[in-house]
């Protein structure tokens, strides 16, 4: 009798350790997942902070290349156009791409912009243009910081033992915030 | 910022929307993981390192005087960085993670400038804190560095200009935090003028220099004590070696320059 208790209870202590690991394995990795995963959406928050900010420089910085460059109306257009689809956008996939033309909108701009000297030398317009400068570093910064920890995370969801559990409690890939391969042959402009 | 110095600039012109089309073109080219860091960041030296060895001696502790002064009274580090070249990296992206790594002011405030050169790429930038943004937008900090710092750095005169880039930041700064700071915002033309408003400091620092040549230690190991940043023992060896994060941190009770700050990409920047 004294043997079956022990056998009984070895058994039972066993059973017991076995739940406990696994519990703490689930425990440990679903709120590692769970910080990961918040730490994507804080990091896509600053970026959104700063294309807000881009966002909001926009209408003064135009409005400063008007009163130089009437005749450029096709490119305000693109970039007022370019705007509003930011403004529209409501997934994180939809406000990377409509970020994204806006960018190259911008872009056009600026090579518009060269061709006005007096424009160039307008104080209001300089530090206008270094506030977008800055916008736009932030925003690289902040895109920068938001990649590498969507990096992390997805590989965290994807490596094994994680990704079942990743599965069963719906954590999944984030998307990064990824620079269209066009830009890349874009001309590069000497400074 | 007073509007006096907001206005009046008559040497910008040039290369200002250059700079902002080129930082929206080659922002956008860096690889998303950032592969360009391969080579380790230096170790921070204090206030100023001068890895490129281009600023003189004399113009080092000017500079090491005015911001060690500045970091005594607002706690807020104004760090200058030369680099003689950052292999080709994107200078705006280094001198972001080289903020970064370094934790240029405390975690969570985030007060701090940093000054940047890269010599080779001939390439300038002042980077500012998430907590200074507000007193340094860009702006201003492009005036900065068109108005005190572009000009000096074209002619190769890195002291001087890196000098005058940290005044005119230091002043801001002080300004802001309504402190005074002894020096007079440097003048736009190239000769020589800085100099009268160390007078003083000067002459504590040949007397220093006398006190401990007889004792047979480094005149520099004073440097610090001289602001009231004084430690203990071995500070100045240590200060001269440097650490990053915790061991840095560790003797930097008062110090609090290298503090696990962050930049988001605040400031200003540009060749030359």
């Amino acid at each position: 009798m004294g043997k079956g208790l022990k056998t009984l209870l070895v058994i039972l202590g066993i059973f017991l350790l076995i739940v406990f690991a696994a519990y703490s394995f689930l425990k440990g990795t679903y709120n590692t997942l769970v910080t990961m995963d918040e730490g994507v959406k804080g990091a896509w928050a600053q970026v959104e902070n700063q294309l807000q900010r881009r966002y909001d420089l926009i209408p003064n910085y135009v409005e400063t290349v008007k009163g130089y460059a009437k005749h450029e109306k096709e490119v305000f257009v693109k970039v007022t156009e370019a705007r509003s689809k930011v403004a529209g956008a409501t997934t994180v996939s939809d406000k990377i791409q409509a970020n994204n033309q806006l960018t190259s909108a911008l872009g056009r701009l600026l090579v518009v912009v060269e061709r006005y000297p007096e424009l160039k030398a307008n104080t209001n317009f300089i530090r206008l243009q270094d506030e977008l400068a800055g916008t736009e570093n932030r925003i690289a910064v902040e895109r920068r910081r938001f990649n590498e920890m969507v990096k992390t995370y997805n590989i965290k969801v994807r490596s094994f033992p994680t990704n079942i559990l990743a599965g069963m409690f719906g954590f999944e890939k984030a998307t990064f915030f990824e620079v269209p391969k066009e830009r890349q042959e874009a001309p590069k402009v000497k400074f | 910022m007073s509007e006096a110095s907001c206005h009046n600039l008559v040497s910008r012109p040039w290369a200002v929307s250059l700079r902002v089309s080129a930082a929206i073109f080659l922002l956008s080219l860096i690889p998303i993981f950032s592969a360009l860091a391969e080579r380790p960041f230096p170790k921070p030296k204090g206030l100023v390192n001068d890895f490129a060895n281009v600023i003189s001696p004399a113009y080092k502790q000017k500079i090491a005087a005015v911001t060690g002064a500045l970091l005594q009274k607002t706690g807020i580090p104004v760090v200058v960085v030369t680099m003689p070249d950052i292999g080709g990296a994107e200078y705006n992206d280094y001198a972001n993670r080289l903020y970064r790594a370094w934790g240029i002011g405390k975690k969570g405030e985030d007060k701090g400038v940093l000054i940047f050169v890269t010599v080779k790429e001939r390439k300038m930038r002042i980077e500012t804190g998430y907590g200074v943004e507000g007193i340094l937008p860009d702006g201003l900090v492009g005036e900065i560095r068109d108005r005190y710092m572009t000009p000096f750095l074209k002619q190769d005169k890195f002291g001087e200009g890196l000098l005058a880039g940290a005044l005119a930041v230091a002043q801001v700064v002080a300004k802001a935090s309504g402190i005074e700071l002894s020096g007079q915002m440097p003048k736009k033309t190239v000769k020589k003028r800085a100099g009268f408003s160390f007078f003083p400091i000067l002459i504590i620092l040949i007397i220093i220099m006398l006190i401990s040549k007889r004792r047979g230690g480094s005149w520099l190991f004073f440097l610090p004590l001289l602001f009231g940043l004084g430690a203990g023992g071995g500070y100045g060896s240590r200060y001269a070696s440097g650490g990053l994060g915790g061991s840095f941190g560790g003797f930097g009770g008062g110090f609090g320059g290298f503090g696990g700050g962050m930049s988001g990409g605040g400031g200003a920047g540009g060749g030359f």
